[in-house]
């Protein structure tokens, strides 16, 4: 068992690394060699106000004027040296322009995903402890609701109310505690569906195990059948949802930096995208793969060793598009 | 406690398989009627132009002359908002399309010749599917230039990894079924095994991912819009809408029309796709 672990382990590092290295490479891809040519046209653009000695400095740094694959090995070479190049819009080293605002993504993020997870363990509980006519079937309707809403509609909808009716927070104002609050909340409403749907089905699973209902006739209320026997086996593979929606977060803060006027990768990214900066554009989505990857490697890597069922079954930890879908 | 709680935990019969169509199934697809007349007939349901705006009316709340009210320049939002159907409709159609095709060709590859073959195609799904998919759409639609086709093919291409993952599994499994075997033992040919059973046993499960995978695109494109990575206005995306009605704050119907009417129907291609998941 111990060997198998440590070998099906060592291939999904191996994995793990050549993914990302692929990540990097489809970015500058997708950048260089689809129409149009970024670079030259940034570098040109008189409101950019490059002199020709920076633009000839900046040309040979990337090596432009030399076909695209040397120039692809270059990147390459540059990223395992940690290496990530210079933005062609501020002329700053990329790392560093990263660097400044990754703290503030990763709080949102974070925020995010603890209020997606209080409230689909909310919605959970609520599934079994309301009754079935009145209030349940509502509750069961929520994830698919806020699956539907786009985010840009709830951080929208919450500025609306807290900030210019009820002026609980500032818009300019957009580091402050509370205003964090509420990004994070318009952040993690669509992410809190897909865990609590997930959760909901565990739930409804191990609710119909003959064990509930032994626990049941021996007198146990809902409460506390859901806390001591029903909500362990449900809240495992939830770990699996949660690590996949690590995507979503990072993705949606493009769009909830925006809305809450909040420095980030996000805005990052944003800025970057309409003056077609392409370095910084390929870190950030490569930093974002390998977020993803880490995540999802630590937690299949964990779930063998939190669910003793699959480490006695000797069964591989469950695929991932299995547990999305 | 015991009877009624017990009774709660056997495996319910779900209320909806009594009629095949629940009502609120009915309900999802009268709006996707509805959607869908708005898009190719949009002047059958408004006379206005939805360009033309009349100064002097400039932001009018919500009445029977105009049911959406008006925006900054006095032109009717309902207006707006139907014209503006058929544009952020076909784009997720586009982007359902270009996913079902370019990641059901991969994933029918990969699953069905093997080997190497897979194992390369596999690690390009991986990729596909560790870049966050609102960030690829944005990468590619920089790439490409700021119009809403090229919004619709960035949604779609974002959604190549989870097709050609879905598509794999579907037919690794029906490679292994024994009709299959049987077919390979009677002579059929890899290409007649290939149309005559992978493929249409495969097309249901692709069918209810496109379907969830629509009112994802919407979604998407419209988060593309509302950024301004697609037509500029006079066009109006439901997103471009949205994102237009935000810089009025004592116009909340701006935002809410819309917004409703987008949620409106994502929900219901939602509720559908679950419907078709149940009826499996």
């Amino acid at each position: 068992m111990n060997r198998d672990y440590a070998r099906y382990a060592l291939r999904r590092v191996l994995q793990a690394i050549v993914v990302i290295l692929l990540a990097y490479v489809f970015t500058f891809v997708v950048i260089s060699v689809l129409p149009g040519d970024p670079v030259t046209n940034t570098l040109r653009n008189p409101q950019n106000g490059f002199t020709e000695e920076e633009i000839a400095r900046i040309v040979s740094y990337y090596g432009l004027d030399r076909p695209v694959y040397e120039q692809l090995w270059d990147s390459l070479s540059r990223l395992l040296v940690g290496d990530l190049g210079i933005s062609l819009r501020s002329g700053l080293p990329v790392g560093r322009l990263i660097g400044d605002v990754l703290g503030s993504t990763l709080l949102l993020a974070g925020s995010a995903l603890v209020v997606a997870l209080v409230l689909a363990f909310a919605i959970g509980f609520g599934t079994r402890y309301l009754p079935k006519r009145y209030g349940q079937g509502l509750l069961r309707a929520f994830p698919s609701l806020f699956l539907s809403v786009p985010n840009f509609v709830i951080g929208l909808v919450l500025i609306n109310v807290f900030a210019f009716q009820l002026g609980l927070f500032r818009v300019i104002d957009s580091e402050g505690g509370l205003a964090t609050f509420f990004a994070a909340i318009a952040l993690g409403i669509p992410v809190s569906a897909q865990v609590a749907e997930v959760l909901i089905a565990n739930l409804d699973h191990e609710a119909g195990q003959e064990y509930a209902s032994v626990a049941r006739s021996r007198g146990l209320g809902q409460t506390g059948l859901f806390l001591r026997h029903l909500l362990k086996p449900s809240a495992l593979p939830v770990v699996t949802v949660v690590a996949l929606t690590v995507g979503e977060l990072l993705g949606g803060a493009v769009i909830t930096e925006q809305i809450f006027g909040r420095t980030g990768i996000g805005s990052l990214v944003e800025r970057s995208v309409t003056t077609q900066d392409l370095p910084v554009l390929q870190a950030v989505v490569t930093l974002a793969a390998v977020i993803f990857v880490v995540v999802n490697l630590v937690a299949d890597l964990a779930y063998p060793l939190l669910d003793p069922r699959v480490r006695l079954g000797g069964a591989k930890p469950r695929d991932k598009a299995e547990v999305a879908r | 406690m015991s009877v009624s709680a017990l009774s709660r935990a056997r495996p319910v019969i779900r209320r909806g398989q009594a009629s095949r169509f629940p009502p609120t199934v009915v309900a999802s697809f009268a709006v996707l009627a509805l959607v869908l007349l708005w898009s190719l007939v949009p002047t059958l349901f408004t006379g206005q132009d939805p360009a033309r705006g009349v100064p002097a009316d400039k932001f009018l709340g919500p009445s029977t002359a105009h049911w959406f009210g008006t925006d900054h320049l006095g032109r009717d939002l309902f207006a707006r908002v139907v014209h503006g159907t058929a544009s952020s409709v076909t784009s997720a159609l586009v982007a359902v399309g270009i996913g079902v095709l370019v990641g059901g060709l991969i994933g029918l590859i990969a699953g069905f010749v093997g080997g190497w073959v897979d194992a390369v195609l596999a690690r390009l799904v991986d990729v596909l599917l560790a870049i966050p998919s609102f960030l690829l759409a944005v990468v590619v639609v920089s790439s490409l230039g700021f119009e809403t086709i090229n919004a619709a093919i960035a949604t779609g291409v974002s959604a190549v990894g989870v097709f050609a993952r879905v598509m794999r599994s579907e037919v690794l499994k029906t490679r292994r079924a024994v009709f299959v075997e049987a077919s390979y033992l009677q002579g059929g040919s890899r290409w007649h095994i290939l149309v005559r059973h992978v493929l249409p046993n495969a097309s249901r499960s692709v069918l209810m991912l496109a379907v969830l995978q629509f009112g994802l695109s919407i979604l998407i494109i419209a988060g593309l819009a509302f950024l301004g990575y697609g037509d500029p206005p006079p066009a109006s995306d439901w997103g471009l809408l949205i994102s237009i009605g935000k810089d009025y704050p004592l116009a909340q119907w701006l935002v809410y029309a819309p917004a409703l009417v987008t949620i409106a129907t994502v929900l219901s291609v939602n509720r559908i796709s679950r419907w078709l998941r149940k009826t499996d």
